[in-house]
């Protein structure tokens, strides 16, 4: 099955696989029964006729000894197209007769084995019904009830089962998803079908009963994305997590990322920045290479996804399936170490007859969440003085600059955190249109999205089109595409909100004349105007164009085989320019010009298998693919312009240019094959082996690697003996073990090659080359051997359920960009060398904490901690220093001098840090030497969380709704750049809570002024654990009374906050967004965190 | 059936020919290749060899531009006998090179110097290697030999460094193919042959300075090298014989009259360090050795960084009321050293050239051509006394303070000038690096008399300086090692490699404690000299290389 169907599976008639293996608790009387009523009442007058002759005709070779009844019919389906449904309850087919049916018709043979019995049949088509001759089914005499049945959307449902509750008496929705019933008033109707909770509704004195469905979400029948293919949850043996539907729609976000953080056990999601049109890093079950990328594979409708997480439109997401355990994750091969993510897009309903129009949109506004406020003019004249002090200086006026003494003496300031920000805002418009026939269905979709940030200048705009098309040719071919664009807008120059933050509260922005004076501090030159940026000319997009297709075959002449054929190529352009000039404090004028192409094929060839004899269910899957990858830069850059006129349009207008292309590629072969057995439902089997062929990998290695996995899984609550055991409706346990590959280096790793460089000789710049990457033409794949033991459950009618699992992962021959010594004239080289461990644990719990008629509470939680270890380096056990890489410890660890607090006055140096000065930083003396030396440094903690978690409760009253989302990491230590400005804190503004060491107070957090000169490369690590109630939603379900007036389908309104609060002990903006400080890293991510404020509404016509 | 099963097959056969098609060859589907950079195997030839050298240069430069950190260049002058650090603005990575209780092993600009330095002998080595196994029909013998005497010259300029400023030091000759984690310390001796080796190479198959591309390398520099590593290793014969050869080469002379655009103030030694006559080609008859840059907003790839030696050395007096930069001040310095006492009063003779106002800056008049500063447009600059100026109207008044000489107005070498006024910021310093001068000649040859006992010849070549500077001449009987490094100062300060000079001479700590002084200044204000210790004469081994060089061990040097 592929991950097409899925949407077909909505009104699909049941497989015959699904009704002969139906019993126990899991899969109740009830459900048999609906499923009884669905053929009966679909086929019956269709097919009757026929099918009373081909059971006529059709003869058996068959001989039993003493064999059980059931065993029989299992022979009989295998021999013929039959199928049999009955229920334990009513049919007896453990009892064990002889039987010789040698030439017999299938009808002789049933009247054979139940003669003398209760037990009578049916034929439809072919399916053959047994049930008792006494059941009540046909024998009622009540009132007529009818309705609609309507799908969560308000789309009318065909296909739901009606049954008057204790009885097998029922019914089916029409093609409008009307329905009519007989049922007395003391009688209880229950509405079901596949993937939607079971509603129960009494019928009282109501003649009239709409009900709406709504999908289950931990529903065993749930049909799960399980890459190159489609599974039932309760058939999957490995560990795959659906990320909450609700996660998908109704919030103020702009990349996915955002809107899945911290809703999923085992997924880490963190955002380094709030920028718009940021998005973050993710990782699944944390790290298992030292240098290697170890973001997840991202999987897009089944292709392998390319491109950035920007450019897929949350709105379009029909469903994200996060794939941990090697079982799940080996039919990725080398790509699937780091966990794999699979996304599908909505798609065409081909029951929804008439096309169905929705928009989906909010506007908001955005402030800064939380605000690190500059100092008071009156602290950063104090700041000075005690500066001067602490570092014995004369002071010879005020304020260190001429232009701050001007302001000074004229009493002017600025608040120039309120001159770089400003309110920003955000609008997000979605119309789709989907729908379809038995033919042809599609779903076409365009989005917008504008975004204008809270600091001056920074903005987002992304503006997609999509169009999912699935056409059935005939019997046996189908076809469709999945094609999209997206282009993503970050054009504008941006203010600098570091320098922002910095400059004197007695400086002015604007000169007489209205333009930004260049050096507001002036004569200081170190702290331009942060608002220079926004005179520059800048444009940045990236363009993303999809085409994806496929050609399904499933020929008649073998049952169950299915060929399929993916074709996708996809360009990923970006494209930026830019010009600065006079205002910016370029005096001669710069442009600079980049076109970045990446274009990409893949051919994905897949044959799949289903067959079932008797309890046996066998799916085979293969694969055999191929993809190259691309990839073409060009630069261009013109300096030295007569004025700023023509900004970036004109290059051959500067006196001196520039340019510079970059070129590479790979290619990727892939076959894979898995095998999915289960027995009866309760015991279930999975292999799967993939080799994959990778480009990038030494001249001197086979460049293969092959990576099998097996996994099992047991359906406790399938088993007889469970059978009385009414409060638990799901227990199934699984074990998982396999190998996955890490391939994640960049081309061209593998060769020594020297860089080109410039030097000028006579008035030119020569060409010359300089040797600065070591080869390594063994370099190989990485690989992870994994385990890992889950639990799903779901007790008291699922009102508690969820997944446990453990796993270990032990990664060897890790890609590791090892540093070298300075004497090699090399920095690093790549190469397969060490080996690491992580044991983790995750939880996902799911609650309905109260559920009456009115109002519902529900709770989901999720748990994810893990212990990352390197087991070793170089073969020998012995820890790099030089790395930061200790055996034993984590990958990511903070290794430095213990603060301990600051030497005050009078306290006595010379036993431990002979010099350090009153205000110094106070570190501990590790081995007592009375010195403090590189000696001193040891292992202060983690930079990674040691665990994260999110938490979200629903509440549901009529039909109001709110849902409270909370998520935390908790336990990293990370380098805090805003406790120490080192030699700048006397020249620039500091946060207003900022403090420093004084002789008077004594402070044994804070340094004092001077202290910056005995730091000793000391990075001030702190925990940035945090709590943060990362959004709430209400929202509120116009009834459909109203509705219908207006001819609309649904309507619901929201109100979403983003971003509401964190709580945290972390000084600065934000724990978990990262700062750059003066002259290191990129001051345009330094972004205050953002609090979204948003309204929204979903409208389906 | 049959004709749709055709049709299945079809399809079948079709996809599976299309897949096979485009990955027929699994092999060659998967092979690399290298688009963007080039592998070794594709520089056999001239023009390979030709940008291999190039690279050479680009990667020499790069310690001259580098700005990580900004007071990086300060390890070479700070804590020596001429440069004291005016409190707060040698803080970065020089700080421990005057600071020297915080000179420990894991110092980050001993760290840099040292991979610096590494990176240059391995590219040296790989074109070494590739010259003496060479295939390219292109080049003949004499051809290869000059691209294998160019990277020895390098090579050899680095082990100097390395071995001077560490001692015994890993010597690597030979291009690296596979990572290597065991290395330990040749003895200095050792690493002093092959320097020797090499530079005698150099000398030998060096074109000379007019046969030689401008900037290239060319026999006189490796002979100007050599005579440095004789008079380190105590050969002071051989080292007058190859300072003889490049004086009586008859290539180059002292500067003795101007030259050149004449049309702003200076003097003839002044002119050498104008931006534009700094080359052999611009009129420059001393320069043995000027390493060309340009501004790369003119030329792109001009440069290899942002070079900080204006910042450095240069005066922070914009940041006094009424003074503004222009060109004849030198552009924006943020003296991150300032010249000791010693070098501004005690070293200079009377009317010494070297010490005219166009080399060393001193006074400042007020010059600010704002309105508000009509009333003192003009006048001196008060040095060392705080002044109120009434400007007069509105505009208030104008104060100088005493200490403002700590490093506003302290006065500074005019050697690494330079005013782009589009660019007042100057974040970079964009002109040439005299590396070598024919006046250095003079000074080492009269260092290698000296230690002959030639004190005549010693006197003779230190007037032919002091004639050019129109200094009084000195007699033999004044010859001695501190005189001649004295000498050095006032002839070479700012361009000289002091460290290395005093380190080479075993006279450091001596003349750091003596001249610099040990004590803070001023208030505290100025930093001199702090906690040097005899085993500070040498670097620690960068503590990173130890802990790096897993399969030996790198013993460090000795107090660290």
């Amino acid at each position: 099955m592929t991950v097409f169907e899925i949407h077909k599976l909505y009104c699909k008639t049941m497989k015959k696989k699904r009704l002969y293996s139906c019993r126990g608790n899991l899969c109740t009387k009830k459900f048999w029964l609906s499923m009884k009523l669905t053929l009966i009442f679909t086929l019956l007058a269709t097919f009757s006729v026929y099918a009373g002759t081909y059971a006529q005709s059709t003869k058996l070779n068959m001989k039993f000894q003493d064999q059980q009844i059931k065993e029989i019919l299992g022979e009989i389906e295998n021999q013929t197209q039959f199928s049999f449904m009955y229920d334990n309850n009513q049919v007896d087919v453990n009892r064990k007769v002889n039987l010789d049916a040698q030439g017999k018709s299938v009808a002789e043979v049933l009247d054979e084995l139940f003669a003398g019995t209760n037990t009578t049949y049916k034929v439809i088509d072919r399916h053959i019904m047994l049930f008792k001759k006494d059941d009540p089914t046909y024998t009622y005499q009540n009132q007529t009830i009818s309705g609609t049945v309507t799908d969560s959307n308000g789309e009318p449902m065909p296909g739901v089962t009606v049954v008057v509750k204790g009885t097998t008496r029922g019914t089916i929705t029409d093609v409008s998803g009307n329905y009519t019933i007989d049922a007395s008033g003391s009688d209880i109707l229950v509405f079901s079908f596949i993937g939607m909770a079971s509603q129960e509704i009494p019928v009282g004195e109501q003649s009239t009963i709409n009900v709406q469905m709504k999908e289950e979400a931990v529903g065993v029948d749930e049909v799960v994305v399980v890459g190159y293919g489609s599974q039932k949850r309760s058939d999957i043996t490995g560990s795959v997590t659906s990320v909450p539907k609700e996660r998908l729609g109704k919030l103020p976000v702009t990349n996915l990322m955002h809107a899945i953080e911290g809703s999923t056990a085992g997924l880490n999601v963190t955002q380094n920045s709030s920028v718009p049109g940021s998005s973050g890093t993710m990782q699944i079950r944390g790290i298992n290479s030292i240098n290697a990328n170890t973001s997840p594979f991202i999987v897009l409708d089944g292709i392998p996804f390319f491109g950035q997480t920007n450019d897929i439109n949350p709105n379009d997401i029909e469903s994200i399936e996060i794939l941990k355990d090697a079982s799940a994750v080996a039919i990725y091969g080398t790509r699937g170490a780091n966990g794999v993510i699979l996304i599908t897009t909505k798609r065409g309903n081909k029951s929804a007859g008439a096309p169905k129009i929705t928009y989906n949109g909010h506007v908001g506004v955005e402030t800064m969440e939380h605000k690190l406020k500059p100092m008071s003019p009156e602290r950063f004249v104090q700041k000075y003085a005690d500066y001067n002090t602490q570092n014995g200086l004369a002071q010879t006026s005020v304020l260190p600059n001429a232009s701050e003494i001007e302001n000074y003496n004229a009493g002017i300031t600025t608040d120039w955190l309120d001159e770089t920000t400003q309110l920003g805002n955000i609008q997000d418009h979605n119309l789709s249109i989907s729908g379809g026939t038995d033919h042809v269905q599609y779903y076409v979709s365009g989005s917008y999205l504008d975004e204008k940030g809270v600091v001056k200048g920074y903005q987002y705009k992304r503006t997609s089109f999509r169009s999912n098309i699935d056409a059935k040719i005939n019997d046996y071919l189908k076809v469709g595409t999945s094609a999209f664009f997206t282009n993503n807008n970050k054009d504008g120059g941006h203010a600098n909100f570091l320098n922002g933050m910095a400059m004197s509260p007695y400086s002015v922005p604007r000169d007489e004349n209205g333009n930004y004076i260049i050096y507001p501090m002036a004569p200081e030159q170190l702290f331009s105007n942060p608002l220079l940026g926004l005179t520059t000319d800048q444009l940045n997009r990236s363009l993303n164009l999809t085409g994806n297709g496929y050609a399904e075959v499933t020929p008649g002449f073998a049952k169950g085989l299915k060929y399929r054929l993916n074709a996708s190529y996809i360009m990923n352009i970006a494209r930026t320019a830019s010009y600065t000039g006079r205002a910016d404090n370029d005096q001669s004028g710069t442009a600079t010009v980049s076109n970045d192409n990446t274009s990409n094929w893949v051919i994905e060839n897949i044959l799949s298998y289903t067959k079932d004899f008797g309890k046996n269910h066998i799916d085979f899957t293969g694969l055999y693919s191929a993809q190259k990858v691309d990839y073409f830069r060009n630069w261009a850059q013109s300096k030295s312009f007569i004025n700023d006129a023509l900004s970036y349009y004109k290059m051959s207008a500067g006196v001196s240019q520039a340019n510079d292309t970059r070129g590479n590629g790979y290619t990727l072969v892939s076959q894979m094959g898995r095998i999915n057995y289960s027995y009866d439902s309760r015991y279930l089997l999975t292999l799967t082996a993939r080799r994959d062929g990778y480009s990038a990998f030494g001249a001197n290695t086979n460049k293969y690697g092959l990576f099998p996995s097996m996994a099992l899984g047991w359906n406790i609550a399938n088993e007889s003996f469970m059978q009385g055991m009414d409060q638990v409706n799901q227990l199934k346990l699984r074990f998982s073990y396999g190998q996955t590959g890490n391939q994640a280096i960049d081309p061209n790793q593998t060769e020594t090659t020297a860089a080109t460089v410039q030097y000028p000789f006579g008035g030119t710049a020569l060409t010359g080359v300089l040797y600065n990457t070591l080869g390594n033409v063994n370099l190989n794949w990485e690989t992870t051997t994994a385990s890992n033991v889950g639990v799903d459950f779901g007790f008291f009618n699922f009102r508690v359920a969820g997944t446990v699992e453990v796993y270990k992962t032990k990664t060897k021959d890790i890609l590791l960009k090892r540093n070298l010594p300075g004497i090699t004239g090399y920095q690093n080289v790549w190469a397969n060398l060490g080996k690491m461990q992580n044991v983790g644990l995750d939880v996902t719990l799911k609650t309905v904490n109260i559920s009456t008629d009115d109002f519902k509470w529900s709770t989901d939680l999720n748990f994810s901690t893990y212990k990352n270890k390197i087991l070793d380096l170089y073969g020998d056990g012995k820890d790099d220093i030089g790395n930061r890489w200790f055996i034993g410890q984590p990958i990511h660890v903070v290794y430095n001098y213990e603060k301990t607090g600051i030497w005050q006055e009078g306290e006595d140096v010379s036993q431990t840090d002979p010099g350090a000065q009153p205000g110094d930083l106070k570190y501990k003396d590790q081995n007592g030497d009375h010195q403090i030396t590189a000696d001193d440094r040891v292992i202060l903690g983690q930079s990674d969380p040691k665990w994260i978690g999110g938490m979200t409760n629903t509440f549901s009253y009529k039909n109001f709704n709110l849902s409270i989302f909370l998520q935390t990491s908790q336990g990293g230590l990370k380098s805090n750049r805003d406790l120490t400005y080192a030699d700048e804190a006397w020249r620039r503004n500091l946060p207003a809570d900022w403090h420093y060491w004084t002789p008077e107070n004594k402070d044994n957090y804070w340094p004092g002024l001077a202290a910056y000169k005995n730091y000793r490369g000391y990075s001030f690590p702190e925990d940035w654990s945090y709590l943060r109630i990362k959004d709430i939603t209400f929202s509120y379900n116009v009834p459909k009374a109203v509705l219908n007036q207006y001819k609309i389908d649904d309507l619901t309104l929201y109100v979403t906050g983003r971003n509401l609060y964190t709580f945290t002990k972390w000084f600065g903006w934000d724990p978990e967004m990262n700062y750059d400080s003066r002259g290191s890293g990129d001051w345009t991510n330094n972004y205050p965190p953002v609090r979204t404020i948003s309204f929204g509404l979903n409208i389906t016509l | 059936m049959k004709i749709i099963m055709k049709k299945y097959i079809k399809l079948i056969v079709s996809s599976w020919l299309l897949l096979t098609l485009i990955t027929a060859c699994n092999n060659s589907f998967l092979d690399e290749k290298v688009l963007d950079a080039y592998a070794p195997a594709t520089l056999d030839n001239k023009l390979g060899f030709e940008a291999s050298a190039i690279g050479l240069y680009n990667h020499f430069s790069t310690w001259l531009t580098t700005t990580n950190d900004q007071t990086i260049l300060g390890m070479f002058q700070l804590g020596t006998d001429i440069t004291w650090n005016p409190m707060g603005r040698s803080n970065g990575n020089a700080r421990p090179y005057m600071d020297y209780a915080t000179l420990t092993s894991t110092d980050d600009a001993a760290d840099k110097y040292w991979n610096y330095l590494y990176k240059l002998i391995n590219n040296a080595n790989i074109l070494i290697y590739n010259a003496d196994n060479s295939s390219a029909n292109d080049m003949n013998a004499d051809e290869l030999a000059a691209y294998k005497a160019e990277a020895s010259f390098f090579r050899a300029w680095a082990y100097n460094k390395l071995v001077t400023f560490w001692g015994d030091v890993p010597m690597v000759t030979e291009p690296l193919t596979e990572p290597k984690t065991d290395f330990t310390r040749a003895s200095a001796s050792d690493v002093n042959a092959l320097i020797i080796s090499d530079l005698q190479f150099a000398v030998s198959n060096l074109p000379d300075v007019d046969a030689a591309k401008e900037a290239r390398a060319n026999q006189s520099m490796a002979r100007q090298q050599l005579a440095e590593v004789y008079l380190r290793t105590d050969q002071p014969a051989k080292a007058e014989e190859q300072c003889t050869a490049i004086i009586n080469s008859g290539k180059f002379s002292l500067v003795k009259e101007r030259y050149g655009d004449t049309s702003f103030p200076g003097d003839a030694f002044s002119d050498m360090f104008r931006v534009g006559k700094q080359r052999r080609s611009q009129g420059n008859t001393e320069a043995i050795w000027v390493l060309e840059q340009e501004n790369p907003a003119d030329v792109p790839g001009g440069s290899t960084g942002y070079p900080q030696q204006r910042r450095v050395w240069g005066a922070g007096y914009h940041d006094i009321q009424g003074l503004t930069m222009c060109d004849s001040l030198g552009g924006r310095g943020l003296t991150r050293m300032r010249l000791d006492n010693w070098v501004l009063y005690d070293l200079y003779g009377k009317n010494d050239m070297r010490n005219s106002r166009f080399t060393i800056h001193r006074q400042h008049y007020f010059n600010d051509p704002a309105a508000k500063y009509d009333a003192v447009r003009g006048l001196p600059v008060p040095y060392g006394k705080d002044t109120t100026f009434e400007l007069g109207g509105d505009n208030g008044q104008l104060k100088i303070f005493a200490i403002d000489t700590v490093y506003k107005l302290a006065p500074y070498t005019l050697k690494w000038g330079q005013f782009d006024p589009r660019d007042t910021f100057g974040y970079g310093m964009w002109k040439d690096f005299i590396l070598m001068r024919l006046g250095e000649t003079y000074l080492l040859r009269a260092e290698a008399r000296f230690k002959q006992n030639d004190l005549d010849g010693a006197a003779a070549d230190i007037n032919v300086l002091r004639n050019r500077a129109h200094a009084a001449t000195v007699s033999s009987s004044q010859i001695t090692m501190n005189f001649i490094l004295d000498e050095r100062a006032r002839e070479l300060v700012g361009e000289e490699n002091r460290r290395e000079t005093l380190v080479r001479t075993g006279t450091l700590i001596d003349r750091a404690k003596s001249l610099n002084g040990t004590a803070p200044l001023a208030d505290g204000n100025i930093e001199t000299t702090n906690g040097i210790q005899d085993y500070n004469v040498l670097f620690p081994i960068p503590q990173n290389e130890i802990d790096l060089n897993k399969d030996a061990t790198l013993e460090q040097n000795s107090g660290y």
